[in-house]
């Protein structure tokens, strides 16, 4: 019986960047940083409020990450175009969080809607995903 | 009864200047001034978008910091429990260990032993699929998937 997920991946292009996103833009917390002798970086971060879950920023570029070039370049290319969707992020107040993002130059696709779900807006992490950030009913 | 726009800007206002000085002595007065409302509105209107009062939030800050002290080796408890903001070491750390389930001296060695394993076994962190199946095994793995 599979009860939770503990480890999900998301891929980013530069991982010092994805650290300034989702740490001192977003909030999230470091989980792991840790450094291989090849250069390897296995760094992951938790949502603020769900110190279970495990995210790992990879950088599917990373000599440790032994894709074949075809496989590097289609990531390259999907991560550069922004055509990868990572997720639902929630918050509390997606106003109230859309208007503080935005003063720390997070990037969003309009302002927040009312869905029928909850008030949600879309935002980009600047490395290759979108993310719903949602404010669920 | 919605919130208006200008209002959350107020509101992100004085959240954005905890976090930028929660370090200091900062009262319900200072963050009503910084948000533009009367003590009463503010101080409802951020409960309310942020489910935890000023005052909660400002001590959630303040406790952070000093897990990141701690964990940094940055100066005794007492330092640090001066650095992030509280006035009392006892009253510090009595909320870190209920925050946190650890007094900040157990919390410190925890803090310390894990990043040593950190430097020193670096891949007992990252789970055997991250490293075996990505590193070795994915192009043998990947056709069987496909099929």
């Amino acid at each position: 019986m599979i009860t939770k997920v503990s480890h999900v991946t998301f891929f980013v292009l530069d991982q010092d960047k994805a650290y300034e996103f989702y740490v001192n833009k977003l909030g999230f917390k470091v989980n792991t940083d840790a450094k291989m002798e090849n250069g390897f970086r296995w760094l992951t971060i938790t949502p603020p409020d769900q110190p279970g879950l495990e995210i790992a920023l990879l950088n599917p570029l990373s000599g440790m990450m032994n894709y074949d070039d075809e496989t590097k370049d289609a990531f390259r290319v999907l991560l550069e175009k922004g055509a990868l969707g990572a997720g639902v992020l929630h918050t509390p107040d997606c106003k109230a969080t859309y208007e503080e993002l935005k003063t720390k130059g997070v990037g969003f696709k309009g302002e927040p809607k009312d869905q029928f779900y909850g008030v949600e807006a879309i935002l980009y992490d600047g490395l290759g995903n979108w993310f719903s950030m949602t404010q669920p009913k | 009864m919605p919130i208006a726009p200008d209002v959350y800007k107020k509101i992100v206002t004085a959240k954005l200047y905890i976090d930028g000085n929660f370090t200091e002595a900062i009262d319900l007065d200072r963050l009503s001034r910084e948000a533009c409302l009367s003590r009463f509105h503010f101080h409802r209107l951020f409960t309310r978008i942020y489910r935890v009062t000023p005052h909660q939030y400002l001590t959630r800050k303040r406790i952070e910091e000093a897990k990141r002290c701690l964990a940094a080796n940055e100066g005794s408890i007492t330092e640090i429990c001066n650095e992030v903001g509280f006035e009392s070491i006892g009253s510090f750390s009595t909320l870190f260990k209920k925050e946190i389930g650890h007094a900040p001296t157990n919390y410190r060695v925890l803090a310390r032993e894990r990043q040593q394993q950190t430097r020193e076994q670096p891949r007992s962190f990252i789970p055997h699929c991250f490293i075996e199946h990505l590193n070795s095994n994915i192009q043998e793995a990947a056709p069987e998937t496909v099929m």
